[in-house]
């Protein structure tokens, strides 16, 4: 159960990385050298996907504990007051978040549980950047908070160490929200 | 012009995260914020200084590229890895569609995008790929200039 769990959220990762680029290249059409370039990091995207597994997704699966989860929303919920209620920007909200969380494991240095919050306050966080367009509340804020947790627990053995994996998880909870919204709208 | 110096922006974000969060020890967290916040500060208080367009998009490829430095030097531990991985984050952002605009996350979706390329790439991954890279390079250069002379 599990490692399919393992398997959907890496499936999920690359549908959404190659959607990215997809549209990229779609708005683009009319730029040879931007199709060129962008049809290049597609099949390296899908290289590193396929070829670098023992890399990327370790082998033992692994899941992070609700405990952490439940800091997704908080990161959230904070960034996007900031952002949008204090009127102080995405990038501004979202740095002033990450640097406060950041300390956060100095109250106590032997505790493995409080290392662990920066990352998940951090990811809730990128949330909180969303345009007023997309995330029109507190309420869409919080559901995409939920997916981003559940993603974030799920991923713990997947693109261990990349940078942007955080980003790309609550991108990808942002996503799901949306078109599920859209759906039920 | 504009463009220039939102690449090169993308390039020393990425790089100096990156030292800051391996050399100086400081996690990949407090790394990306603690660059952040003096950029997105500055932008925010004085938004005459600079252009319109540098005022919005320098604080934003600042943080999109910092998320590049957070990857551990297990993963990449080579700095031209790093701000060409900057580079790559900069030209997906300077083409990024209106389908991903204001979504939370994009810029991360970016890195980790300009991560993986550059993972692709083994020369980039560690100093010692990088030297044997640079071996194979000397040797093919050396075997071309020996089968010249002889011809």
């Amino acid at each position: 159960m599990k490692q399919y769990l393992r398997y959907s959220i890496v499936l999920l990762l690359v549908v959404v990385l190659l959607l990215f680029l997809l549209m990229i290249v779609k708005e683009n059409t009319q730029d040879y050298t931007v199709i060129i370039f962008f049809a290049s990091i597609i099949i390296l995207v899908l290289y590193a996907f396929l070829k670098l597994r023992k890399v990327l997704h370790h082998e033992k699966t692994e899941f992070e504990s609700y405990k952490l989860a439940v800091f997704v929303p908080v990161g959230a919920l904070s960034s996007y007051f900031l952002n949008h209620e204090a009127g102080l920007g995405p990038v501004f909200g979202a740095a002033i978040v990450g640097l406060l969380a950041s300390f956060i494991p100095n109250l106590n240095k032997k505790s493995a549980y409080l290392q662990g919050l920066p990352t998940a306050i951090y990811c809730g966080a990128f949330i909180g950047m969303s345009h007023l367009k997309i995330a029109d509340g507190y309420a869409f804020v919080l559901t995409a908070s939920f997916f981003t947790g559940i993603f974030l627990m799920v991923s713990k053995s997947v693109l261990q160490g990349v940078g942007g994996k955080l980003g790309a998880l609550a991108f990808l909870g942002v996503v799901v929200t949306y078109f599920l919204l859209m759906l039920i709208r | 012009m504009e463009k220039l110096i939102l690449i090169l922006t993308g390039i020393c974000g990425a790089m100096a995260t990156y030292y800051v969060n391996t050399r100086l020890k400081q996690g990949p967290v407090r790394a990306s914020a603690l660059l952040t916040l003096p950029i997105a500060a500055f932008c925010y208080f004085f938004p005459e200084v600079l252009s319109p367009y540098l005022t919005k998009n320098i604080p934003v490829v600042f943080i999109g590229s910092t998320f590049i430095g957070m990857v551990s030097a297990q993963k990449m531990s080579t700095y031209t890895g790093i701000a060409i991985a900057g580079l790559v984050f900069s030209a997906i952002y300077l083409n990024t569609s209106r389908f991903s605009d204001g979504y939370g996350g994009s810029l991360g979706t970016s890195a980790c995008i300009s991560i993986l390329v550059m993972l692709c790439i083994p020369y980039f991954k560690s100093k010692r790929n990088l030297t044997v890279g640079l071996l194979q390079l000397r040797r093919m250069a050396v075997k071309g200039w020996r089968r010249n002379k002889s011809r």
